[in-house]
């Protein structure tokens, strides 16, 4: 009968050990305490730290494709000149964002982070007001591009340094001597475009390369969202005061139906589920695939990893899902936010300031094929022929909905899982347009949003 | 046993103070938090009763989906992985040339890290590039190459093979421990009684190993309800919605997106589900056992 029991509190024991993870052993009423301004933070612990660099590691996690070989290039640089050393975490990039959420929340994350921009997202996602540190007063500030600036405040305060160029666009890259030889011509609506994938694809090319596996890119083609836009210019501050939903909007079902039916028509090849984002280059420079939705750095990519293959031989031209004709801008990006629970603030901010200095944004310009304007007034501009002439022929911009539409950046990897299952068939695209209504209320209904209770 | 040769109940208070601190009372408090709004957007907390409960026993969600993964995955790999342990503990307790270095390379993928036998495994099954679609190609069969990882009818059995081959050495060691463990004597018994190989193993090898087996079974069992890595590494729930997804995966997003509340209701459906394994599983290994 002992034994029993004993054998009874073993089985207890291991279920316990299950949840015991999922305790916290400061009660959620103490949060506040975690959350007592950042500024306070800002200069205690790190005045003693930072002061010399001696045996200072910073810490700076970000996606991969975040951090540039540049970057790294200059943090050793950064290094000889402050001592302080960077210790770079990059992470795959379909891990990133539950890894990166689970640190802050866990108030144990790295002492620089990278994040998207967005003034809705940096506020219900990261809550930057308890987690990021003010760096509103840095030299660097009153440098930064206005409108990526407004991205990334809260409450007239500026919390992020931009990464990457936010000038640049997710649009359709394609070979430009491929296009020549078959007499092919930019399309200006989605027939064209079918028009010119299936030319492409009787030749034995497949037309788009497409990573569904890296659980972000696929979700890129949705920017066509801005046909959306377009056709109802209220409808962003609708879909933000919960007076509209995704679920029925026609340009938005259309939107979803063309991109299942490239899927399913060939046109991203048989491999577009396994396709991993870093290979694009590559798969371009092969000959293999003609396009891949990409933003204005793929010359100098495909060019470094064939130099046969010129620069210029890449062109670009707007998402011609829903027929969309206009840019789809996004002044968010990857940014650097300083983790206000770091202990060593002054070092993550010096940090800052070496990579937002003109040198560092001059040779980040010239050695990252796809940054052409850095969103700095000290930063200088490297836009090709090529690139230049993509942002004349579309004089129309639109913002895109990750800029302008609340809760759906957040979303944007479980909306990327959702697309991988309509890609199989599990989801068709009215139950994805739901499912993000869903997930958007979710997030609305955690951070308490008055527009949806 | 004489009780003044017993160690008195205190010595195990230490122990018990550790356990019931670092283990049952953050179990208790997280089973509490599951009755409530707890996220990481807002430092309040409010009583929601079932809210949590009701989202994850919904039919519009894919928890219930996540939770017979969950189970699924551990059938599976606990049977497999004893029924494959068994059989190499049985070749490799013979006479053969090499035993150890067999031993070895069979035992080898146990003390690798999960995470980078995912990460070699992602790049192995790339149906594409892969190390092994290319190899069925070179020898004739490409028309077995699949689409190992992401595709969702092959997905979910993909990531359990690959943890078979990964555990399946570590329970073989453990079985050949056993096996080694019953003397030789009664298969000399039974070699002069004329029982064949067959009957040796079903009269005298299964019944001795069995206590063995139920040991394997058990911490088969543990790791499945708790796998994590090997789906993260390999799969991250996916392809599509949650075809690969098992409980830790999903708790972990849970949390990653702040909804800690649904999360620790998640984890608490799954503690009432391990309960009743758990005592399941010792009621039967201790069916035969002498009581004292």
């Amino acid at each position: 009968m002992k034994k029993k029991i004993m054998a009874s509190l073993l089985s207890l024991s291991v279920a316990m050990g299950m949840l015991a993870g999922c305790g916290q052993s400061a009660a959620p009423g103490a949060a506040p305490a975690a959350s007592e301004p950042a500024a306070a933070k800002d200069t205690a612990p790190a005045a003693d730290s930072a002061g010399s660099g001696d045996d200072v590691t910073i810490t700076f996690m970000a996606s991969q494709d975040w951090i540039q070989d540049a970057e790294m290039e200059l943090g050793k640089k950064f290094t000889e000149e402050t001592g302080i050393k960077v210790d770079y975490q990059i992470v795959p990039s379909d891990q990133y964002e539950s890894l990166l959420m689970t640190k802050i929340n866990a108030g144990e994350c790295t002492d620089i982070f990278g994040g998207q921009s967005s003034q809705f997202s940096i506020v219900t996602q990261f809550d930057v007001e308890k987690n990021a540190v003010d760096l509103s007063n840095e030299s660097w500030a009153k440098n930064v591009d206005p409108a990526a600036a407004v991205e990334l405040s809260a409450g007239g305060k500026l919390y992020g340094q931009p990464i990457q160029d936010v000038s640049a666009c997710w649009a359709v890259a394609y070979n430009i001597a491929l296009f020549d030889k078959l007499g092919l011509k930019i399309p200006t609506n989605y027939a064209e475009f079918c028009d010119v994938c299936e030319k492409i694809k009787a030749e034995g090319i497949i037309p788009i390369y497409e990573c569904v596996s890296d659980g972000w890119h696929h979700v890129c083609w949705t920017e066509a969202a801005v046909a959306a836009t377009q056709a109802d210019p209220s409808y962003p501050d609708k879909l933000n005061n919960n007076q509209a939903t995704f679920e029925g909007n026609k340009e938005l079902t259309t939107m979803f139906s063309q991109l299942k039916e490239m899927a399913d028509k060939g046109y991203m090849g048989d491999n577009y589920m396994s396709n991993e984002y870093a290979d694009a280059p590559a798969s371009i420079a092969s000959g293999e695939y003609a396009m891949v939705l990409y933003n204005q750095g793929l010359g100098a990519e495909v060019n470094a990893a064939d130099p046969s293959f010129p620069e210029d031989n890449i062109g670009y031209f707007v998402n011609p899902l829903c027929d969309n004709q206009a840019l789809n801008v996004n002044y968010c990006g990857p940014s650097r936010f300083i983790f206000s629970g770091s202990k060593n603030i002054d070092a993550a901010k010096k940090y800052l300031e070496f990579m937002a200095s003109d040198d560092s944004l001059a040779y980040m310009t010239e050695n990252v094929g796809k940054f052409n304007q850095l969103p700095y007034s000290n930063a200088p501009s490297a836009y090709s022929k090529v690139v230049q002439d993509f942002y004349d022929r579309y004089p129309n911009k639109v913002a895109v909905f990750q800029a302008s539409v609340k809760y759906y950046n957040p979303a944007w990897m479980d909306i990327g899982a959702d697309m991988s299952a309509m890609f199989l068939g599990e989801m068709t695209p009215e139950e994805v347009l739901k499912d993000i209504d869903k997930l958007r209320a979710e997030q609305a209904a955690a951070a308490s949003d008055p527009a949806w209770k | 046993m004489n009780k003044s040769k017993r160690y008195p109940g205190y010595f195990a208070s230490g122990a018990l103070i550790i356990y019931f601190v670092f283990f049952f009372l953050p179990g208790i408090i997280g089973v509490g938090y599951s009755f409530t709004d707890w996220s990481a957007y807002s430092d309040k907390l409010h009583f929601v009763g079932f809210q949590n409960f009701k989202t994850v026993f919904s039919s519009d969600e894919n928890y219930m989906k996540i939770i017979f993964n969950t189970l699924w995955f551990t059938l599976v790999t606990t049977v497999l992985k004893n029924v494959i342990g068994l059989i190499l503990a049985l070749l490799l307790t013979k006479s053969i040339k090499f035993l150890n270095l067999h031993r070895g390379i069979v035992f080898m993928p146990s003390v690798l890290s999960t995470l980078i036998i995912g990460m070699i495994f992602k790049s192995i099954l790339d149906p594409k590039s892969g190390l092994f679609n290319s190899f069925l190609r070179s020898v004739g069969l490409g028309m077995l190459a699949q689409k190992w990882l992401v595709s969702s009818e092959l997905a979910f059995g993909s990531v359990m093979a690959v943890d078979i081959w990964r555990g399946v050495g570590y329970i073989m060691t453990i079985l050949i421990a056993g096996l080694l463990s019953i003397s030789t004597d009664y298969y000399e018994a039974a070699s002069i009684d004329g029982a064949d190989g067959w009957q040796k193993f079903r009269y005298i090898t299964f019944p001795l190993i069995l206590p063995t087996l139920a040991t394997t079974t058990v911490l088969n069992v543990i790791y499945g309800l708790k796998v994590f890595d090997m789906v993260y590494a390999l799969t991250n729930g996916g392809p599509g919605k949650a075809t690969t997804e098992v409980l830790y995966t999903a708790v972990f997003k849970k949390f990653g997106t702040g909804q800690y509340a649904v999360g620790t209701a998640l984890s608490s459906v799954m503690f009432v589900i391990m309960i009743f394994v758990g005592i399941y599983m010792i009621r039967i290994m201790t069916k035969n056992e002498v009581e004292e």
